[in-house]
Order: C-alpha cells, then sequence, then structure tokens
C-alpha cells in the first residue's frame, strides 16, 4: 500500500475526515499572498498556490514562542508553558521547505534537544504536494532533490489528471493513511508513470540552477575578499531574506514585563540586524553591513556544511523573490566561483 | 525616454572626479524585469548604467545607509562625494534629509531624470509570469515597448505604471546639478479618493481592516530599511532601554510598530511607495502616510520635501496654526 491514488473529489473528505482529529495547516491565501494557515475546512484551502510567502517552518518553530511566564514580588511564580500534544498535519507542504525541516534536525536536534521544536515535529505528519508549476527563481535541482521528491515528508501528494498519486514514505504516514483507507484506490503502472513524466515535466521548467560542488572550499579561501564588500553596498540590511528562508533558524530570547508579571518570549532574530551580534560592552564582531551580508551565505554554504554535511539552502527561492534590490544568492555563489 | 549616452557621459564626468568615491544608479539585474542599484566606482562600471521605466529603487535612501564605521588608529574619516541619480519623487527625499540637515548638499552630486512613470514589478510579472531572461522595456508617449526573449509588445502605460505614478505631481526632480533632457509638464495632482473612503469606513470597520493587514507584519523592518527618512541613529524600535515595542510579534505590537513609523514620517514622507513595494506580506503602508500626508496639507497647508530653503514641518511654529486638536 505504498502508492496509491485519490480522487480530487475525495479530497474534501479527507480533509474533513482527518481535521476531527488534527489540526491542519495548509496553504491559504491572504490578500495577494499565500500563507500556510490551520483551516477548519477543505473549501479553505487555495490549491493555484506556487509556494507560501512565509516557509511553513513558523508552524514548528514559531516566530514568538512563549517558554514561560513569571510574575514579580513577593507571590513571584513561574508558570511554564509546554508546547502541548496537539496532533498536526501540515497538508500542501512543498518539498524543498520539506527538505528544510530536515536540515533543522540538525539544529534542534544537536548537543541541546529543543523541546520545542522536537515537540511539534514528533506530533506532526507533512504531506507534501509536488510542485507542477515551479516558480520562475526556484532551483531545488541544484541542490540534490526535485519538485517532486518524497524525500522528506510522510506522504506526497501529485496532481496526475483528475487524480492525485499518493505515495507514503513513512509509519506515521502508513497509520493516517490507514484511517481513510475507503476513500483511496490502488494506483495502476500508468498513474506511476503520469507522476514521472509530471516530475520530468516540472524539473524542466525550472530555469535557475546555481553551482554548488566544492563552495564550501571555495569559501574558505575568499573570506577577505573585496567581493563581499561590492555586493554588500546595495544592501539595506532588512531582514527578509532571513525571515522568509525556510532553514534560516536564529532566534534572541526576552523577559518582557507589565507592571507586576511578564513572560520570557522566543523571538526569530536575523543576522542582517547589527544588534544580532552586539556584545555588553557594546563591541560590535560584525560592524559593517558587509559583514553580515557576507555571514549569511557562509552560514549556509560553508559554516553548516562543515558542521552537518548538507548545504543550508534548498532553492525555494523566496530570498531572490522578495530582496527589494535584487541581491541575488545564485549570482553571489557565481560571483564567488569567479574569484581567482 | 531618457537619452542613455547622455546619462552616461554626465556620469563618467563625474567619476572621473577625484573627489567622488562612486555614482549610484542602476543597472540590469539578475533575471525578468529587475533592475538593481549600481555603485559605480570607474568610468567602466557606468558602461553598465542605464535609466528606464523599470529603475524603481528610491536611490536617496543609499547616502543614508553609508556606515561611519570606528576609524582604525591613523586612518582619517573620507570626506569624497558621492554622485547619484535621482527621480522626481526620490529628489523630494533628499530635499527633506537637507533641511533637516540629516545631510548637506555638497555631499552630493546630483544627476536629475525627468521620469514619465515606473512600472509596477508586480503588475508586469503577472502580465509575464516566469519571464526568467532579461527583458528590454523602453517607452513612448503613451506605451511601453516590451521586448521578451526576441518579441516586442507594446503596452498601455495605465495597465503597468505603479498606482503612484498616475497622480504624480513632480516628474522632473525638484534639486539637482545636471539635468538629462527636457522637464516634464504634468497637470497630474494627488488623489486622495482612496483614504477619504478609508477615513469614511466605522471605526470598528477601520480597526479590523488594519488589524488584518498589521496581522501580517512579520518585522523584518524592510519598510524601515528601505526609507530614505528613516535615518534615526538607533531605531525606537531597537531600543531596549526602555523598550518602546517589544519583540513580540503579534497583532499589538506590530500595530505600535506601524503606527509609530507612520507617525514618524508625518510631514516628511514624500510618498515614493518604497515601503509598500518591499513589503514581503503586502500591507498598503502607503496609504498609512498618505492619510498622514493628506492631514499635513489640510491642517498646514505645508508638502514635504519641496524647496531646500523652507524649514521641516515640525521644527516650525506659525502664529495661525491650526491648533483645535490640542486638547
Amino acid at each position: 500500500m505504498d502508492e496509491l491514488v485519490i480522487k480530487k473529489n475525495k479530497i474534501k473528505d479527507f480533509i474533513d475526515k482527518l481535521s476531527k482529529d488534527y489540526n491542519i495547516f495548509a496553504p491559504v491565501k491572504v490578500d495577494n499572498i499565500y500563507l500556510f494557515k490551520k483551516i477548519k475546512s477543505f473549501s479553505e484551502i487555495d490549491q493555484d498556490f506556487v509556494n507560501s510567502k512565509i516557509p511553513p517552518k513558523n508552524i514548528l518553530f514559531k516566530q514568538t514562542e512563549t517558554m514561560f511566564k513569571f510574575n514579580m514580588g513577593v507571590d513571584a511564580k513561574v508558570e511554564p508553558v509546554t508546547p502541548g500534544d496537539q496532533k498536526n498535519i501540515i497538508f500542501g507542504i512543498r518539498p524543498c521547505d520539506a527538505k528544510s525541516i530536515s536540515i533543522l534536525d540538525n539544529v534542534f536536534e544537536d548537543d541541546y534537544l529543543d523541546p520545542y521544536f522536537i515537540n511539534r515535529r514528533k506530533n506532526t505528519i507533512f504531506i507534501g504536494l509536488s510542485c507542477i508549476n515551479p516558480d520562475i527563481n526556484c532551483f531545488c535541482t541544484s541542490m540534490d532533490a526535485s519538485p517532486a521528491s518524497s524525500e522528506d515528508v510522510d506522504i506526497l501528494f501529485t496532481e496526475i489528471g483528475d487524480r492525485y498519486f499518493i505515495e507514503i514514505k513513512t509509519e506515521k504516514g502508513k497509520e493516517l493513511i490507514r484511517k481513510i483507507k475507503n476513500l483511496l484506490q490502488e494506483s495502476t503502472s500508468s498513474d506511476k508513470k503520469k507522476k514521472k513524466d509530471i516530475e520530468k515535466k516540472s524539473i524542466d521548467a525550472i530555469t535557475r540552477n546555481m553551482n554548488t560542488r566544492d563552495i564550501s572550499e571555495k569559501l574558505e579561501k575568499i573570506f577577505d575578499h573585496n567581493l563581499w564588500k561590492n555586493i554588500s553596498k546595495k544592501c539595506l540590511g532588512c531582514g527578509i531574506c532571513t525571515y522568509l528562508c525556510p532553514t534560516c533558524h536564529c532566534f534572541d530570547i526576552q523577559d518582557e514585563t507589565t507592571l507586576g508579571n511578564g513572560a520570557r518570549v522566543r523571538v526569530w532574530d536575523t543576522c542582517m540586524n547589527p544588534e544580532y551580534t552586539i556584545h555588553a560592552s557594546g563591541h560590535n564582531p560584525r560592524p559593517a553591513r558587509m559583514n553580515r551580508t557576507r555571514n549569511r551565505v557562509y552560514h549556509k554554504f560553508n559554516y553548516f556544511p562543515k558542521n552537518y554535511d548538507v548545504i543550508a539552502c534548498v532553492g525555494c527561492g523566496r530570498c531572490i523573490n522578495d530582496c527589494p534590490v535584487n541581491i541575488d544568492i545564485i549570482n553571489i555563489i557565481d560571483q564567488a566561483r569567479e574569484v581567482k | 525616454m531618457v537619452d542613455q549616452k547622455k546619462l552616461r557621459d554626465e556620469a563618467k564626468k563625474i567619476i572621473s572626479r577625484d573627489d567622488v568615491k562612486y555614482v549610484i544608479g542602476w543597472e540590469k539585474g539578475t533575471y525578468g524585469f529587475q533592475m538593481t542599484p549600481l555603485f559605480a566606482t570607474s568610468e567602466d562600471d557606468i558602461d553598465r548604467l542605464v535609466f528606464n521605466p523599470l529603475c524603481i529603487h528610491n536611490l536617496a535612501v543609499f547616502p543614508m545607509l553609508e556606515e561611519k564605521l570606528p576609524l582604525q588608529k591613523g586612518s582619517f574619516e573620507e570626506n569624497e562625494k558621492i554622485g547619484i541619480i535621482l527621480k522626481g519623487c526620490d529628489s523630494r527625499a533628499i530635499v527633506q534629509i537637507i533641511q533637516e540637515k540629516g545631510l548637506e548638499k555638497e555631499k552630493l552630486i546630483i544627476i536629475g531624470v525627468p521620469c514619465r512613470g515606473i512600472i509596477d514589478y508586480k503588475k508586469i510579472n503577472k502580465r509575464f509570469p516566469h519571464q526568467t531572461k532579461n527583458a528590454v522595456v523602453e517607452e513612448d508617449d503613451k506605451n511601453f515597448i516590451i521586448n521578451t526573449n526576441g518579441k516586442t509588445q507594446k503596452i498601455p502605460k495605465d495597465e503597468l505604471i505603479m498606482d503612484k505614478c498616475k497622480t504624480c505631481e513632480f516628474p522632473n526632480p525638484v534639486i539637482y546639478d545636471v539635468l538629462i533632457g527636457d522637464e516634464i509638464k504634468t497637470s497630474k495632482k494627488p488623489d486622495y479618493k482612496k483614504i477619504t473612503s478609508l477615513e469614511n469606513k466605522k471605526l470598528d470597520e477601520k480597526w479590523s481592516y488594519w488589524e488584518s493587514q498589521f496581522e501580517k507584519c512579520i518585522r523584518c523592518y524592510a519598510c524601515r530599511n528601505v526609507c530614505p527618512l528613516c535615518y534615526c541613529k538607533e531605531c525606537m524600535v531597537d531600543q531596549l532601554n526602555p523598550q518602546w515595542v517589544r519583540r513580540s510579534v503579534n497583532v499589538s505590537e506590530n500595530t505600535a510598530w506601524n503606527i509609530m513609523r507612520a507617525f514618524h514620517l508625518a510631514g516628511r514622507c514624500i510618498d515614493c511607495g518604497e515601503c509598500e513595494r518591499v513589503c514581503p506580506v503586502g500591507i498598503p503602508l502607503s496609504d498609512l502616510n498618505k492619510k498622514l500626508e493628506k492631514d499635513v496639507m489640510e491642517l498646514f497647508n505645508y508638502k514635504a520635501g519641496t524647496d531646500v530653503k523652507e524649514k521641516p514641518l515640525l521644527s516650525m511654529f506659525k502664529p495661525d496654526d491650526a491648533e483645535d486638536f490640542i486638547i
């Protein structure tokens, strides 16, 4: 039962049935952008989406996480906030974003086990949706992946005409499928061929590509090159590239209080922000935008590969699509390769 | 259309001066319709310089983003000038900054370019989806002439132009050292129809509208960083002691941030629309700014960034100033 099909007109029942036991997060159109939101019924899902503006990492690694609450004074008390055991389904996650979650596992399940991320990850089933219409700056194929890869999801859906081809990859996936078995049918070899054809068409539709061969070693040698200064001249220093990145995972921790009580919160932070590295003494080891722009590139293409043996970029193209001044990570890597 | 050769010749003259460190203009971007800011340090770099209806970025932000790092022993503060190319709207930002003494005019050599309206990236990308190869865009009086993958199309300007350009009063730079080409005559007037309709909504409608907008904010501060007039050494949102706005990202704090920023731009915003353009989640920030622009006009008959000799609105006082809003 590793490969099945579901008719498109059955998807509504599929979602509605599962929504009784699970929180379902799916792509929803909000004004002119797509976001992963908790949905109550199938009709909220917008299937025309190419990808969400904000990656679904924010379901596991929330932008604002309350760690505990407290009150002060004579009756000072700390009230823990637990991540909760609610079961989630992320429906429609793209293969690139699913890969980013596997990349984030390296960080959140390293020496320190992050209870928030790990707990939510454990309780979440990832139902991927193959891309049939990749975006202009997609380059997942350059990052050892495919727009129809089932590598990092529990279940992968691929649209083939009037039905979805379903690949079940994990035990978690199998268990879920058992619950809704009556909605599904066995797949035929022609369905499988259709999926292959669609995957090929989709791969061919990706026009941009990044050559990452030996990039970590190359970067090792050009840390002090003028290139970084030149690239950073037009950088505005905003947080778009990092906040929209599915693999960026830095955060800041602060106590936010009102008169008698408060909470310790963990919020996304960005290495583009000068405050990110400033020391209590006032010294800032990354004083200029050049240091910060360079750090983003090095973290993804040098430090991360050195630490975890994988490039921290999945080729989703979000940082390219939304950079206000067209700083283009593919172009940066091309330029870095050309440095003698 | 601005004469590209003349533009490059002027830029070359400027970059060949000993007291100029770079000329800021635009060059072809990395894909599709993208243009990107160019920092030209040599005459060779100037060969990449272009001005066309895709040059949307307000370059006035870059002199304000220059970093003054602590000087190392034996080094001196550089005192070189910056050459910069400005459209009408962009030039008003520079005028406003000069009025506020945020920048000295002597620091800049300004090439002014008359502008007949800039293309909205969102509109053109919708029209030509999946345009990866660089496209070439030119214009005549009424149309944009768009060349994609060897095919040429004429599209009426009204269909692609930025909304702000439809009501632009300042097609010509209000400050410049050299102007490329002739000034453009216009009879366009600012239009506050959208603002009036927002004003006329009921309080709870307004609240729920803006709540749904601010809810989307991810506090990337691109609106602030792209704004030439957001040049405070330390932004109030970064301050920790006291902390005016919390780091938590929620409707309440996001509202505080966006409203505070809008108020800090009252009588200063020159409506280049960059904040709204760069906002990744599509918050209609120009509406906030335009509301304040309208109020400032009605209360004080004042328009920001039009005359270097004028004083900034909030640092002057006239005996007959409106004061009925003071409690």
